[in-house]
C-alpha cells in the first residue's frame, strides 16, 4: 500500500514537473514562432518598399510615370496575392497592384496614407471583409519637392492560420505527453522501487527469529546500496547490542544464582541441627528470604531474556480457549479459599501461535493478581474471545482497583500500587511484567482499565490465527514431524 | 557409591560434598575442568555431578570428553542458566539431568539418589506410609482403611508426597512436578494445595502426617518411629 503511496507520488510530481515544462516550451513556442513570422512579414514587407524607391522611384523623373507603370506592372502584377504594392502621390495613385484575392481584400477601400504616425511605419488596416493586413508605409521626397508614399502591405491571414494550426499541434500533443508520461513513468518507478521491496521483505524478516539473516546489498552504487549498506550497519550494532545483553543476562545470573546456591544450603545444612526455636525462626525466615531472591533473580532473567529477543520461545498453533480453562481448573482453589467465584466465558475456540508454557503463564498471573487483589466474596471473570485479527484474554476483578494515576505503571518492573499490601500478600512485583513481555515476543499487547475501589480489568490481545480446527490440526501435525516443518509452518503462517 | 563433584566454587561443592557424605557417599571434588576430567579418567564413578561453567574446559567440553570414553555415567548437570535452549543442548550433549541454581539441597539428593538407581521409581500399584494407602490402580485413599475422596490434583499431590516418604519436598518440586513450570510465580498455590490435602488427611487424626519444614516445603512422615 505505501510502497504504492510512493510510487503514486513521485509519479504525480514528476508529470507535475513535465506539465509545467511543457506549458512553457509551448507558450515559448508560441510566442517566438509569432514574433518571427510578425517579424519576417514586415522585413519583407519594408525591403520591399525600400526595393520600390530604389528602383523605381530614384529614376522616375528622368523616365516618366508611363515607365513606371509598365516596370512595376511587370514585377508586381495586378492581381496577384503578396505583397499589395500602392504608389502614390498625394491624392493620386501611380500604380496599384490589384485586390487580394485569398483572402479577399479590396485595396480601393484602404484609405490613402494620411496619418504622419504611419510613416516608415507600420500598421495594422481592417478590410471590408474583416481581413487583417498590415501595411508600411514609406515616403519618397522626391527631387522636384513631391512626396511619393510607396505602401507595401500583406495579410496577416497566413500567419494567423500557421499560429492557430501550431496552438492545436501543442494543445493536442501536450496531454497526451503527459498522459503518456505518468503511465510509463509509474510502471517505470516499479523498476527502481523493487530494490526496496525486497529490502523491505527482508527487513521483517530479520529480527522476526534472529538476527543472524542481513539484508541484500544492491550493488548499484547508488543510494540504495548506501541504505543496505547502512541498515546492515545498524543490524550488526544491534546485534552487538543484543548480545552482550544477552551475555550480560546469563553473567548475571550466574554471578547472582551461586551466592545464592551457597546462602541456601549452608541454612539448609543449619536446619538439620538441633537449635533453639529462635534460632531456627530465623534461619526459616532466612530461607524464605532466599527463596523469594531466587525467585526474583529468575523473573528479572526471564523478561530481560523475553525483552532482548534472546529467549527462543516455540512457536505452535494452540487453542487459547483450552489453554485458559485447564488452568483456571488449576487455580479453581486459589479463588474458593477466598470465597471468590471464578467464572470463565468464551467461544469455541480462539487459535494463536504461541508457547503454550508462556501463554498460561500469562492467565496464571493475571489471575493469580486478581485473585490477590479481590477481596472474599467478589468475583474474577475471565473471557476469550475473537475480535477480528485479535484473540483477547480478558481477566476482570471486583477488587480494590488501581488509582488512575498508577495505571501506566502497573506494567513497570517491580510497581506496586500499594507498598505494604501487595509485599504481603507474597507478590515479587514482576508478574504483570512477565506478562507484558510474553505478549511482547507474541507480537500482542497487555493493557489495564481500571475504576479504583471498584476493581481492574486486564486486556490481553495476541494476533489471531485465522485457521479453522482442521487447519490447525494439520500445521500443528506439520510441526511436529522434524525441524524442516517449522519453515513448512511459518510459511503457511503467511 | 563414588560421586565427583567438578565445580569450581568452592562453597557450593563444599556444601554438596557435606551432604552427601553425610548421606553415605565418597565425594571427590575437582575444581576446574582438566582436573575433573582427570579424576574421571582415572576412577570408575558412579556419578558426575558437574558445573556449566568452570574455568580451563568447560562443563559442555568435559561432558562430551567423558561421553566419548563411558556412555553409561550419570552426569548431573548444574547450571546458573535456564533457557530451553540450553538445556536441549545439554540432553543432546548427554548429560541425564539438570538442576538450575539456586537448588534446595533435598532436590539435588532426589536426583542423584533417582539417577544411582537408574530405573523407574517405585511403581508398585500400592503406596504405603504409616497408615495411609494409595491404590494406584483404583485411585483410592485410605487413612487406616477409612476412605478419603481427593480431587485429581490433591491426589497427585499426595501421590508425590508418598513416593518421597520422609524426604522434603520444596515447592518449585511440587510446582514442576504436579503443575508445570508456567506456575512458577505463583508458589502459594502449592500452599492451598497442601492445606486442602492436610485437613482431608490429617484431620480428626492426633499425628499429623503432613508436615511444613520452614523455609524449605512440606514433608510427609509414617510417624512409624514416634
Amino acid at each position: 500500500m505505501r510502497r504504492n503511496s510512493l510510487r503514486a507520488r513521485v509519479t504525480t510530481f514528476y508529470v507535475g514537473m513535465l506539465a509545467v515544462a511543457l506549458l512553457v516550451f509551448s507558450a515559448a513556442v508560441y510566442f517566438g514562432v509569432k514574433a518571427f513570422l510578425t517579424k519576417s512579414l514586415e522585413q519583407m514587407l519594408s525591403n520591399s518598399a525600400h526595393n520600390i524607391v530604389n528602383d523605381y522611384l530614384v529614376p522616375l523623373d528622368q523616365k516618366g510615370e508611363p515607365w513606371l507603370v509598365a516596370e512595376m506592372s511587370e514585377s508586381y502584377p495586378p492581381g496577384t496575392n503578396d505583397p499589395f504594392v500602392r504608389v502614390s502621390r498625394g491624392p493620386r495613385v501611380l500604380y496599384q497592384s490589384g485586390d487580394m484575392r485569398d483572402p479577399f481584400v479590396s485595396m480601393s477601400k484602404i484609405p490613402l496614407p494620411s496619418d504622419q504616425k504611419w510613416f516608415n511605419n507600420f500598421h495594422r488596416e481592417t478590410a471590408a471583409s474583416g481581413q487583417q493586413i498590415v501595411l508600411y508605409t514609406l515616403p519618397y521626397n522626391a527631387p522636384n519637392g513631391s512626396v511619393i508614399f510607396v505602401e507595401t502591405g500583406a495579410a496577416f491571414e497566413p500567419i494567423r492560420h500557421v499560429l492557430r494550426s501550431l496552438l492545436l499541434i501543442l494543445l493536442l500533443t501536450t496531454p497526451t505527453i503527459l498522459v503518456v508520461a505518468a503511465i510509463g513513468g509509474y510502471l517505470l518507478m516499479s523498476r527502481p522501487l523493487r530494490p526496496v521491496v525486497v529490502l523491505t521483505e527482508q527487513a521483517e524478516r530479520v529480527g522476526r527469529k534472529e538476527l543472524g539473516e542481513r539484508l541484500p546489498i544492491i550493488p548499484t552504487g547508488d543510494e540504495l546500496e548506501r541504505l543496505s549498506l547502512a541498515l546492515n550497519r545498524m543490524i550488526d550494532r544491534l546485534e552487538a547490542a543484543l548480545a552482550h545483553n544477552h551475555r550480560f543476562s546469563a553473567d548475571a545470573s550466574h554471578e547472582l544464582r551461586t551466592p545464592l546456591t551457597i546462602i541456601r544450603g549452608e541454612l539448609e545444612s543449619l536446619i538439620q541441627l538441633p537449635l533453639p526455636t529462635t534460632v531456627m525462626e530465623g534461619i526459616g525466615s532466612a530461607l524464605e528470604e532466599s527463596n523469594r531472591m531466587a525467585k526474583i533473580v529468575h523473573s528479572l532473567m526471564t523478561i530481560s531474556r523475553l525483552d532482548c529477543g534472546g529467549e527462543q520461545i516455540e512457536l505452535v498453533p494452540v487453542d487459547l480457549v483450552e489453554i485458559v480453562s485447564v488452568t483456571l481448573e488449576h487455580m479453581s482453589l486459589l479463588a474458593e479459599e477466598k470465597h471468590i467465584s471464578l467464572r470463565f466465558e468464551a467461544q469455541r475456540h480462539a487459535y494463536v501461535t504461541g508457547d503454550p508454557m508462556r501463554l498460561k503463564q500469562i492467565v496464571v498471573n493475571l489471575v493469580d493478581n486478581a485473585i490477590k487483589y479481590t477481596p472474599e466474596e467478589g468475583s474474577v471473570s475471565v473471557f476469550v474471545r475473537a475480535e477480528e485479527e485479535k484473540a483477547v484474554i480478558i481477566v476482570a476483578d471486583t477488587g480494590i482497583g488501581i488509582p488512575a494515576a498508577a495505571l501506566p505503571l502497573v506494567f513497570d518492573r517491580f510497581y506496586r500500587t500499594d507498598q505494604a499490601r501487595s509485599r504481603e500478600s507474597g507478590g515479587i512485583g514482576l508478574g504483570l511484567s512477565i506478562v507484558k513481555a510474553i505478549c511482547g515476543v507474541h507480537g500482542g499487547a497487555a493493557s489495564v482499565e481500571s475504576i479504583e475501589g471498584r476493581g481492574a480489568t486486564f486486556r490481553v490481545e495476541l494476533p489471531l490465527l485465522s485457521s479453522t480446527l482442521m487447519e490447525v490440526e494439520q500445521l500443528r501435525s506439520a510441526t511436529y514431524i522434524g525441524q524442516a516443518s517449522n519453515q513448512t509452518f511459518s510459511g503457511a503462517q503467511k | 557409591m563414588r560421586i565427583l563433584v567438578i565445580e569450581d566454587e568452592q562453597k557450593v561443592s563444599a556444601l554438596i560434598k557435606r551432604g552427601l557424605i553425610s548421606e553415605r557417599y565418597a565425594v571427590d571434588v575437582a575444581a576446574d575442568g582438566i582436573d575433573g576430567l582427570e579424576l574421571a579418567e582415572a576412577y570408575p564413578y558412579d556419578l558426575m555431578i558437574l558445573d556449566l561453567m568452570i574455568p580451563r574446559l568447560t562443563g559442555a567440553e568435559v561432558l562430551q570428553r567423558v561421553r566419548r570414553k563411558n556412555a553409561f555415567l550419570p552426569v548431573l548437570v548444574l547450571t546458573a542458566r535456564d533457557s530451553i535452549d540450553d538445556k536441549v543442548k545439554l540432553f543432546e550433549l548427554g548429560a541425564d539431568d539438570y538442576l538450575t541454581k539456586p537448588f534446595a539441597f533435598a532436590e539435588l539428593l532426589m536426583r542423584v539418589k533417582a539417577l544411582l538407581r537408574r530405573g523407574p521409581v517405585n511403581r508398585s500399584s500400592t503406596l504405603r506410609v504409616g497408615e495411609l494407602e494409595l491404590d494406584r490402580l483404583t485411585q483410592q485413599v485410605r487413612r487406616a482403611g477409612k476412605r478419603i475422596d481427593l480431587t485429581a490434583k490433591e491426589y497427585a499431590l499426595l501421590e508425590y508426597f508418598m513416593q518421597n516418604e520422609e524426604r522434603v519436598l520444596s515447592r518449585n518440586m511440587i510446582i514442576e512436578h504436579v503443575w508445570d513450570q508456567s506456575f512458577d510465580g505463583i508458589t502459594n498455590i502449592v500452599d492451598v494445595y497442601v492445606r486442602h490435602l492436610r485437613s482431608k488427611v490429617d484431620d480428626g487424626n492426633l499425628f499429623k502426617m503432613i508436615r511444613t519444614v520452614r523455609g524449605t516445603g512440606y514433608t510427609i512422615r509414617s510417624g512409624n518411629e514416634t
